[in-house]
């Protein structure tokens, strides 16, 4: 059988488990309410405020948010551009602390996450908010509004490790919107599973500032960023970012030696040639190292980005060849099921290690943390 | 003295809603009539703003409003910016007997600096004599409780004018607006067929001014993806949306109490009482005299001008390219009532 194809019985399995994970309704789970004190001053009426960490004072009242690149000055009962960080009376509050607005168990391969506990599962969370403005972004309706515009739920960073161990969930992934933004809430939940031994994985943009991310390092269980492009201009144009910064974080992490994915999503006619894509390669070949797993995942039309069609699966393929021809060892291509760039391969040998369909993992023949065949070691966070 | 200052104040009032307290002689073709009834070739016309002062409008003791006085004002600045007679002709010809009004006040910087429930009473109160339903018309802004917080009292139905916040009901479909995209109030894209925009004048931190177009952050789900760059040029690609362009009638700032530094917040070492309405149908020329009133207020307080704490309302010249109105200063023929 060749790699790509695969036996139907298998087909269904991974289509069947992919659904039910994306499917799985919302944990139910009782309100904490020692998640966030409730500070109901009358200006936001129930809205929690949890005091913020990462922001100086700039004077008359004002402050300057140091959490991400867009060092916000902010007035006095305004909020920064994520909407969910708010100046009262000269302090800074996040909205949004211990106030997740999803909450589900997830394949840790949705993340994606493919280097880390192969077909394990993710207690995965959210709380509103983001610090950019993709015009595709898959999950705007929790990360482009305000607190106040969903239903969120009180979960203390210790009650989300009691869920996760209670549903058998070695990790926590802190996603789906942006965790930048409550990153004083990833802060303490990933203290508290790294306490309890779980690992806590941040899905992010990396638009973030090295004195926060340093502060996260040093408590991650793993990374996942979104490097969207390798131009300016299509930070600027689709997503109100900036690239540059995006990319100084990917270097932190690789300095801290904290395990990271790169995820870029090709859409068509705005980031997908192949020069971009062997662009991308030699960046992470040359300032992250060739073991980083780049994932090329393919785009479908989503919020304001309605007139882009969906990425030939082709396109995907071209870029994944690109990238392996620049010397990157692992290189995926994602939202394709069954394609083979689902799989892991030994950069050695050439074997398949990982069989997966899309997020479902089938197979996985890594023996601790080594190719079974050439005994090469694999990177990753195996066990 | 006292019975015939009261005599005087009800007179006043008495003929202000009848129009006979206008006396200006040129008169401003609106710009915004329904029927499209404009005498004076677009060209040739000079926007207008209309600004009425009184000292002793409201209690310097206790800030309590004099009606009357108020009802005065207010009527002959309308009937002034649209060249009308009466405040009452004025909304006959700007509104149609089946409009469903919006009146879009801002109450974010709570009481002391949002519009006077007193001040919108009296335009649902011209509304209604114009021949629109009581309940066609609402008050509205972003939350319940920013609105009771101003001091207006909800009414999400039933009978009489309604007041309601936005709260969660948007229309959950992204529209893109030039440099921006976002959802809008339910209301506002579902039912409402006309705009009255009243809004505080006063200072912001980012958009150094904060006016009649910047009060339309209030009607889109994401306002603080908008400050970048001194919200230029957000605030005129906005206010140029089809959603507010084609049903804004009439703006109004409530200027009785004014803020020239400080803001957007409330900050009552910065506020003072203006005691002053104003009003157009350019909103652009009507916010060109906002900032240059706080400008003067800043002059005499002895801070630096807006410009010199580059700051100053960029997305005016933005505004008026997009064709929403005048922003040249000598175009703008301010009329004090």
């Amino acid at each position: 059988m060749s790699e790509a194809e695969l036996h139907r019985r298998q087909l269904l399995v991974a289509l069947a488990g992919g659904a039910a994970a994306i499917c799985c309704p919302r944990l139910a789970f009782a309100q904490d309410e020692s998640a966030g004190a409730s500070l109901d001053s009358g200006a936001n009426a129930g809205l929690s405020a949890h005091p913020a960490r990462w922001w100086k004072n700039a004077g008359e009242l004002r402050i300057e948010c140091e959490l991400c690149p867009n060092k916000c000055r902010v007035a006095d009962r305004e909020r920064g551009t994520c909407g969910v960080r708010e100046n009262r009376d000269g302090k800074y509050y996040t909205l949004v602390y211990g106030r997740p607005c999803a909450l589900h168990i997830d394949p840790i391969e949705k993340k994606p996450l493919f280097h880390v506990l192969p077909g394990k599962t993710a207690l995965s969370l959210a709380a509103p908010g983001c610090n950019i403005q993709c015009k595709f972004c898959q999950n705007w309706e929790i990360s482009q509004v305000r607190p106040e515009q969903v239903h969120t739920y009180a979960k203390s960073p210790e009650s989300i490790v009691e869920l996760a161990q209670h549903y058998g969930s070695p990790t926590v992934a802190c996603t789906y919107s942006e965790p930048v933004v409550w990153s004083e809430y990833v802060y303490d939940i990933a203290a508290a599973t790294k306490k309890a031994g779980l690992r806590t994985l941040m899905i992010s943009n990396g638009f973030i500032e090295a004195g926060a991310m340093n502060d996260l390092c040093g408590v991650l269980g793993a990374v996942k960023i979104d490097l969207k492009a390798m131009t300016e201009k299509f930070y600027h144009d689709q997503c109100v970012g900036k690239l540059a910064p995006v990319l100084d974080t990917l270097r932190l992490l690789a300095k801290r030696q904290v395990w990271t994915e790169i995820v870029t999503l090709l859409i068509p006619g705005l980031n997908d040639s192949e020069q971009e894509a062997r662009e991308l390669a030699r960046f992470v070949k040359r300032d992250l190292g060739p073991d980083v797993p780049v994932h090329f995942t393919r785009f479908h039309p989503s919020y304001r980005l309605q007139n882009v069609p969906s990425t030939p699966v082709a396109v995907l393929t071209r870029a994944r060849d690109a990238a392996m021809a620049e010397g990157l060892h692992f290189v995926y291509v994602g939202n394709v099921p069954g394609h083979p760039g689902n799989n892991t391969y030994c950069p050695g040998c050439r074997k398949m290690l990982i069989r997966r369909i899309s997020m479902v993992t089938l197979d996985n023949r890594i023996k601790a943390g080594h190719c079974p065949d050439c005994k090469r070691p694999i990177p990753g966070i195996w066990n | 003295m006292t019975i015939n200052r009261e005599r005087r104040r009800l007179l006043e009032g008495l003929l202000a809603v009848a129009g006979i307290a206008v006396t200006g002689c040129a008169r401003a073709a609106p710009s915004a009539a329904p029927d499209g009834s404009n005498k004076v070739p677009k060209k040739l016309r000079r926007p207008i703003v209309a600004r009425a002062h009184r000292d002793d409008v409201s209690n310097a003791t206790n800030g309590t409003l004099d009606a009357v006085k108020l009802q005065a004002m207010l009527g002959a600045a309308i009937a002034r910016a649209t060249g009308d007679l009466t405040p009452l002709a004025s909304f006959r010809r700007l509104f149609r007997a089946s409009d469903v009004v919006g009146i879009k006040v801002g109450t974010l910087a709570g009481p002391g600096l949002s519009p006077h429930p007193e001040v919108v009473q009296l335009l649902a109160n011209w509304l209604v004599a114009a021949g629109v339903r009581e309940e066609n018309i609402v008050i509205w802004d972003r939350l319940d409780h920013e609105l009771e917080r101003a001091g207006f009292k909800l009414n999400r139905g039933g009978h009489g004018l309604r007041c309601l916040g936005t709260n969660q009901d948007y229309d959950w479909t992204p529209r893109e607006w030039g440099a921006g995209g976002s959802c809008f109030a339910s209301i506002l894209v579902n039912e409402l067929t006309a705009l009255i925009n009243v809004a505080v004048l006063k200072d912001h931190d980012l958009a150094g001014v904060s006016a009649g177009l910047k009060n339309w952050y209030g009607v889109i789900h994401n306002p603080n993806k908008y400050h970048d760059s001194g919200c230029d040029p957000y605030v005129a690609h906005l206010a140029a949306s089809p959603m507010i362009r084609g049903k804004l009638r009439l703006t109004v700032i409530d200027g009785l109490v004014a803020q020239c530094h400080g803001g957007p917040a409330r900050s009552p070492r910065w506020a003072w009482p203006l005691n002053s309405v104003m009003v157009s149908t350019d909103p652009v020329a009507l916010d060109t005299a906002a900032w240059r009133t706080i400008e003067e207020k800043r002059q005499q307080m002895g801070l630096k001008t807006l410009v010199a704490e580059q700051r100053e309302p960029k997305w005016l010249a933005s505004a008026a390219k997009l064709g929403l109105g005048e922003n040249r200063w000598e175009r703008i023929e301010v009329v004090d009532v």
